[in-house]
């Protein structure tokens, strides 16, 4: 068993690599065969998927090549040296091309006894370096899960790179000279440590019986580029309770400089022991250090748009979009241990999903990302949202307003310490370009730092004119901020402006201001002190009454909506329109605005539609995606409308009644649809059962009918 | 050969090599079985099934090192303080025609260059350290198990050796030679052995990490067949197994291998062997209060109510003696002691219960404080107090630190065992500048209050580990840095005389909080309405309370009915909670 047919294998290798044809008919590996023969590119990679393909024959090959890598990179290249073409463009001989000619003729000059160490080993002559690359079928394991049963095969390990050693040279074919008899003589060296020649092996000098004195040949030799990385385990793949573990990873050739400290990466390679040399190996053997010998390296991208899909998630995604109601499902899996806010986790929802970006011919540009403003009293698990969203968000950097300055938050311009040049490090919202930027404790900000963000929140660039160095960073962060109003509790004495306690510049930049107040209530303070019950008693939530979706599913779901880009019909422009100025009127009415609505009041509308329009995967925004925007913008400051309204001496019914007579007198129609009626007045911050308890008073003062099976309103 | 062919305690390895031989013969493959254990393990757990079997292992501490043995059996309690990966090891190779296995050496037995096929296993590194914090009453008395075990060995000295002739090389048996007379740790140790008892007392406020402290024995345990499931950071275990030290690293760590660059990481560089031994684990256990006690196991079951009543008075009256006769805070003090986090639900560590006594001065702090520190000390396993001064805050390293150079986890102080008491002293606290070392710090602190969690910094991403600390805070006012769940005002009246207590006592007390610790706890279907109730009335009455408030409330409503040994909570106690909640408002006005 032990004994393969490495001959028949390598006329195997030598088959597949002439007569590969990839999916676009074309000889893949011969191409690339020329272009090294050309000297343009010096590393041969061998992609595994390419062998499972070729045909089953060689499928097994492929089996071999896993369990036995460093044999077959052996194999395949004396596969290569036989099928390597002529050049087809003339290049300029190098000191090394010069060199191998010369050899060439020495070996015809002294057809001396062959001899192990005067053969040129094929190492010297070869200018390309073959790696192979691991099947993407393969499960990508952690440093854990690597077991001393992977010793010797090909194996994938995803990791972060935590340090990197300089590049250096690594002695690959050792040549001497005989100063006795001139002999060019090689060795080879396979360990990190190699003990040299003191005796000259040649014929001549054996005959001559003189122990010879070769002299090594710097410039004669091979050497590889070599870099020597340590890995560790990514915080996800960390069981609870257990250390990271790490990993030494040895990089060669090509694969030199391709990684730094910090880079989150996937290694293809093979898992070897060091043998120990010198004064360890005294230990007889008894313990190795084990290393990867890097064969491919892949670093992950971690945006929306360079999101791919894991086997399954597509068709669960299509399953999901065909159920409906994923607005509702989807929302709800946000955070799903904080209990309640379920508007809240929509507007979040929409903010993690943005609407796209419009660039207008004059090279105007109009923002897609949703800013969303979390201001409430203490202790409504605002922070929790927070790092929540970050964590299901692809891209997302967590900090607080105290934590960090108006530097930390956009960019700073530092002096390279070894350098002395001027350089620019990004900062929060730099680092977040293209994902979320969450902000806590934004009040807390110096006024100072905060108008730093007015740039970013607009423009979505971050200028910087310092130290001779001007420039414009790109920005393009859905801001989540968390603030607390201006007396730490929402002070219902003193008017909302007053309470709120951000400059109208920056508080219009938000699409969406969410005011979360802790009220008496009855209900919640029974609910609550039901769940502490039942976290005391069993030590774990109540459940959920539903499934949450994972986290994967949610992103990946996320980054399916973001691929659309939904427009406006022409139809609907007459609605918003309408819909803006009521908003703007009943501004004016008040004297004491919740709100301020500008201009962009008008683009928020139309963000968040386009982002409500996305989740259902269509290319137009719909009316009833426009009414859930102009919901969601009355929903935020619910808690402080029911307040106002007791305020004006109005009854909940007899409003609710006015809203709903309006609204249709508006519309100059006689039959309002209950859903339309619900929305008309949650929008004005009453509940369902207002509605109802109003439905049933007005019906029997023969207001008007109402359809007994759908609730709908008929006006008499 | 008549009689046990080996002898468990003195010649483990002779007993790992004969049962190795004896699974060969019925079938063991070395070659597939990826290093799983032939019987050795059953073999150990039989032989130390029962407690007293266990008690006559020596315990490998920093007196013990000079006299026990290499190549016998030790045990060692210690705290795991970093995980340092697999070590891939020859486990077996073949000599001539028969299997050998190298599973729980160090070094081969017979010279290299002999084997042709060799299967490599692995094996986990632990590095294990004393608990920080741990109290003298939890040492096991080391001089009396000592004569015996150098009895045990004159007398079978003779017998082993004759088993080793035929079960090893003459290696082994030439070291245990010299073994008993001039064993190589006495000379390494000369001049270390003068006292046993105070050395085990880890530097209480040191930030210096353990592993540089020269009194505290570390040691490198090496884990076998285990899942990896069963050992956790931070958890206090005690490992039964064979201790070995290399002779070659004995004789010259100096010569550090030349070639050696800049990423290459030696634990044997890093940590010679005669500074850190190495123990083969057989058998581990992880350990509770009670296998510290002495002799005297948990108090029965809640059968005899009586009896806590009874001790839990006598506790009570010396809590409040030591608090200046005030009785309600030794009230809370005794609920605080009590509590242990029991599980964890989203964020909120529950059954956590730090205590913040107020108006505390420096000079009542002189007082009281240390004498309360000095009756903790005395009653649980693991105490630490930490000073929080400006300066302390600006230089200690609270939070553990991966260190990429070394390769090596730093510990910090904060990273401590499960159960540990903390007490915190704000008193000395004075306006002051803090740099980013401080706030990083004050946040570690806070954060482990608010949720029980220490956030370990590996650089590239931070990783939180649950902890369970009794934490206790003494400050003049309110902290506000140190967010407790209970703030006290401490009103003593008086400054006591000093009681001693006996030996019996504090045993029958130490009893006492680990058995009332363990005991479970629940709330019946009619008072669960009840407590409804009473907690939304709270809530009514009083908007200011939090869901971590009601949640306070039932913690102390579960330490009340364990500390009466009870299971199920009644009536009467939880308007006891509701009464000492109200007297503690009072205070607070």
């Amino acid at each position: 068993m032990k004994d393969h047919d490495f001959d028949g294998d390598k006329v195997l290798a030598k088959d597949f690599l002439e007569n590969f044809t990839d999916a676009n008919d074309r000889s893949k590996y011969l191409e690339i065969l020329q272009e090294v023969s050309n000297r343009k590119i010096r590393a041969i990679q061998v992609d595994l998927d390419d062998l499972l393909n070729y045909n089953d024959d060689i499928g097994e090959l492929a089996g071999r090549v896993t369990a036995n890598t460093r044999r077959y990179v052996s194999i395949f290249s004396a596969a290569i040296d036989e099928l390597l073409p002529e050049p087809t463009e003339a290049f300029p001989d190098d000191d090394h091309d010069i060199l191998m000619t010369q050899r060439a003729e020495d070996v015809n000059d002294n057809a001396d006894v062959p001899d192990p160490h005067q053969q040129i080993p094929s190492e010297v002559k070869r200018f390309y370096e073959v790696y192979f690359k691991a099947a993407s079928k393969v499960k990508t394991s952690t440093i854990r899960e690597v077991k001393a049963s992977h010793i010797g095969q090909l194996v994938k390990i995803s990791g972060i790179v935590t340090r990197c050693s300089d590049v250096k040279p690594l002695m690959a074919v050792a040549v001497y000279t005989c100063e006795d008899c001139g002999h060019e003589i090689y060795q080879e060296v396979t360990s990190r440590v190699f003990m040299p020649l003191f005796k000259c092996p040649s014929s001549r000098c054996r005959l001559n019986s003189k122990a010879g004195n070769p002299i090594l040949q710097l410039r004669a030799s091979k050497f590889l580029k070599f870099q020597e990385a340590k890995m560790q385990e990514l915080a996800e793949h960390v069981p609870k309770g257990h250390i990271p573990r790490s990993m030494t990873v040895h990089l060669r050739g090509e694969l030199t400089r391709k990684v730094s400290p910090g880079d989150v990466v996937e290694f293809s390679g093979i898992f070897l022991p060091i043998p120990y040399t010198g004064f360890k190996a005294l230990r007889a053997g008894l313990v190795a250090d084990t290393y990867l010998e890097a064969t491919s390296v892949t670093h992950f991208k971690k945006k929306y748009e360079e999101y791919e899909f894991q086997k399954d998630e597509e068709e669960q995604i299509a399953r999901l979009a065909e159920d409906g109601d994923i607005y509702n499902k989807l929302s709800r899996s946000l955070a799903p241990e904080i209990y309640g806010h379920e508007d809240i986790k929509k507007a979040l929802l929409l903010l993690l999903v943005g609407a796209p970006h419009r660039q207008l011919k004059d090279g105007m540009k109009i923002r897609g990302d949703v800013h969303i403003c979390l201001m409430g009293d203490p202790g409504v698990a605002k922070s929790q949202l927070l790092k929540h969203i970050i964590n299901v968000a692809p891209r997302g950097v967590y900090t607080t307003g105290k934590g960090s300055s108006g530097v930390g938050l956009t960019a700073a311009v530092m002096r390279d310490q070894v350098t002395n040049e001027m350089v620019l490090e990004g900062g929060a919202l730099v680092l977040a370009d293209m994902g979320i930027c969450a902000i806590d404790e934004f009040d807390k900000m110096d006024e100072s730092d905060r108008t730093a963000i007015h740039e970013v929140m607009e423009q979505q660039t971050v200028s910087i004119a310092k130290a001779g160095i001007t420039t414009s960073l790109n920005a393009r962060t859905a801001v989540l901020a968390a603030a607390n109003p201006a007396w730490g509790r929402y002070d219902l004495r003193r008017t909302p402006a007053e309470n709120i306690n951000l400059p109208p510049a920056l508080l219009s930049r938000f699409d969406l201001l969410w005011l979360i107040l802790d009220r008496a209530d009855m209900d919640s303070d029974l609910e609550l002190a039901k769940h502490v019950l039942h976290v005391h008693q069993t030590e774990e939530s109540p459940a959920l009454g539903f499934e949450p979706l994972e986290p994967n599913i949610l992103r990946a779901y996320i980054s399916a909506a973001r691929r659309s880009s939904p427009f406006v019909p022409v139809e609907l422009e007459e609605y918003i329109a309408t819909a803006y100025s009521s908003i703007r009127q009943e501004e004016a009415k008040s004297n004491t605005p919740h709100s301020y609505t500008t201009v962009r009041t008008l683009l928020s509308i139309l963000r968040i539609s386009a982002a409500l329009a996305r989740l259902r995967f269509s290319e137009s925004v719909a009316q009833s995606d426009v009414d859930e925007a102009l919901r969601l913008m009355q929903m935020s400051k619910i808690s402080l409308y029911a307040d106002d309204r007791q305020k004006a001496g109005l009854d909940a019914i007899s409003d609710t009644y006015s809203i709903i007579r309006d609204e249709a007198a508006r519309s100059n129609k006689t039959h309002v649809s209950y859903a339309n009626a619900l929305n008309w007045i949650s929008r004005k911050g009453y509940s369902e059962a207002q509605l109802k308890e109003c439905l049933e008073e007005y019906a029997a003062l023969n207001v008007w009918q109402i359809d007994p099976n759908t609730f709908d309103i008929r006006f008499i | 050969m008549g009689g046990p062919a080996y002898d468990c305690l003195t010649n483990p390895l002779g007993a790992v090599r004969f049962s190795f031989v004896n699974a060969l013969s019925s079938g063991y493959d070395p070659a597939s079985s990826v290093g799983k254990d032939w019987g050795v393990l059953d073999l150990f757990r039989h032989y130390f099934s029962d407690e007293s079997a266990i008690s006559q292992v020596p315990i490998l501490d920093s007196s013990s090192i000079n006299w026990v043995q290499p190549n016998t059996l030790v045990r060692f309690r210690g705290m795991i303080q970093d995980m340092l990966g697999n070590e891939f090891y020859a486990g077996a190779y073949k000599d001539g025609s028969t299997w050998r296995t190298n599973k729980y050496c160090d070094v081969s037995q017979f010279p290299e260059g002999s084997s042709t096929e060799m299967q490599v296993w692995e094996r986990r590194l632990l590095y294990c350290i004393p608990v920080p914090g741990q109290n003298q009453w939890t040492e096991c008395p080391s001089q009396e198990l000592k004569n015996r075990f150098l009895d045990l060995t004159g007398q079978n000295r003779e017998k082993r050796v004759r088993v080793d002739e035929e079960m090893t090389d003459s290696l082994e048996s030439s070291t245990l030679e010299a073994g008993i007379n001039g064993s190589p740790f006495k000379k390494m140790k000369v001049g270390e052995a003068t006292s046993s008892a105070s050395e085990s007392q880890v530097p209480q406020i040191s930030g210096i990490p353990p592993a540089t402290s020269t009194d505290a024995l570390t040691c490198l345990v090496k884990i076998y067949d285990s899942p990896e499931s069963e050992l956790k950071l931070n958890d206090v275990v005690e490992f039964l197994g064979v201790l070995t030290f290399d002779p070659i690293a004995m004789m010259d760590t100096d010569s550090l291998d030349v070639i050696s660059d800049d990423l290459s990481e030696a634990e044997s560089v890093q940590m010679p062997s005669r500074k850190v031994p190495r123990l083969h684990c057989l058998v581990h256990r992880k350990l509770e209060t009670q296998h510290f006690l002495h002799g005297s196991s948990l108090l029965p079951e809640p059968k005899s109510p009586q009896i806590f009543k009874e001790i839990r008075e006598s506790l009570m009256k010396y809590l409040s003696g030591l608090l200046g006769n005030d009785h309600i805070a030794a009230q809370f003090l005794l609920l605080h002691l009590l509590s242990k986090v029991h599980g964890r639900v989203d964020n909120v560590a529950v059954g956590k219960l730090s205590l913040n006594l107020i108006h505390l001065n420096k000079e009542s702090m002189s007082v009281f404080g240390t004498r309360l520190g000095d009756a903790l000390k005395s009653l649980l396993p693991f105490t630490q107090s930490i000073p929080l001064t400006i300066e302390y805050l600006n230089t200690a390293s609270l939070g553990p630190k991966k260190d990429y150079g070394l390769n090596r986890l730093m510990p910090g102080v904060l990273q401590i065992a499960d159960g540990t008491h903390l007490i915190l002293d704000e008193t000395e606290l004075q306006a002051g500048t803090l740099n980013s070392v401080g706030v990083e710090n004050a946040n570690l602190l806070k954060n482990l209050l608010e949720c029980q969690k220490v956030e370990y910094d590996f650089q590239y991403y931070k990783m939180e580990m649950a902890t369970d600390v009794q934490m206790l805070i003494f400050s003049e006012g309110k902290s506000n840095i140190m967010p407790a769940d209970l703030v006290l005002p401490f009103q003593p009246s008086q400054v006591n005389q000093l009681e001693v207590i006996t030996p019996e006592t504090a045993e029958a007390w130490r009893c006492y909080l680990a058995t009332c610790k363990s005991l479970s706890h629940s709330i019946g279907q009619e008072l669960q309405q009840v407590v409804e109730k009473d907690l939304v009335a709270a809530r009514q009455t009083d908007r200011s309370l939090g869901s971590q408030d009601l949640s306070r409330l039932l913690t102390m409503a579960r330490m009340i009915s364990v500390s009466y040994g009870e299971t199920t909570l009644s009536l009467e106690h939880w308007q006891m909670v509701l009464e000492l909640e109200r007297l503690r408002k009072e205070r607070l006005k």
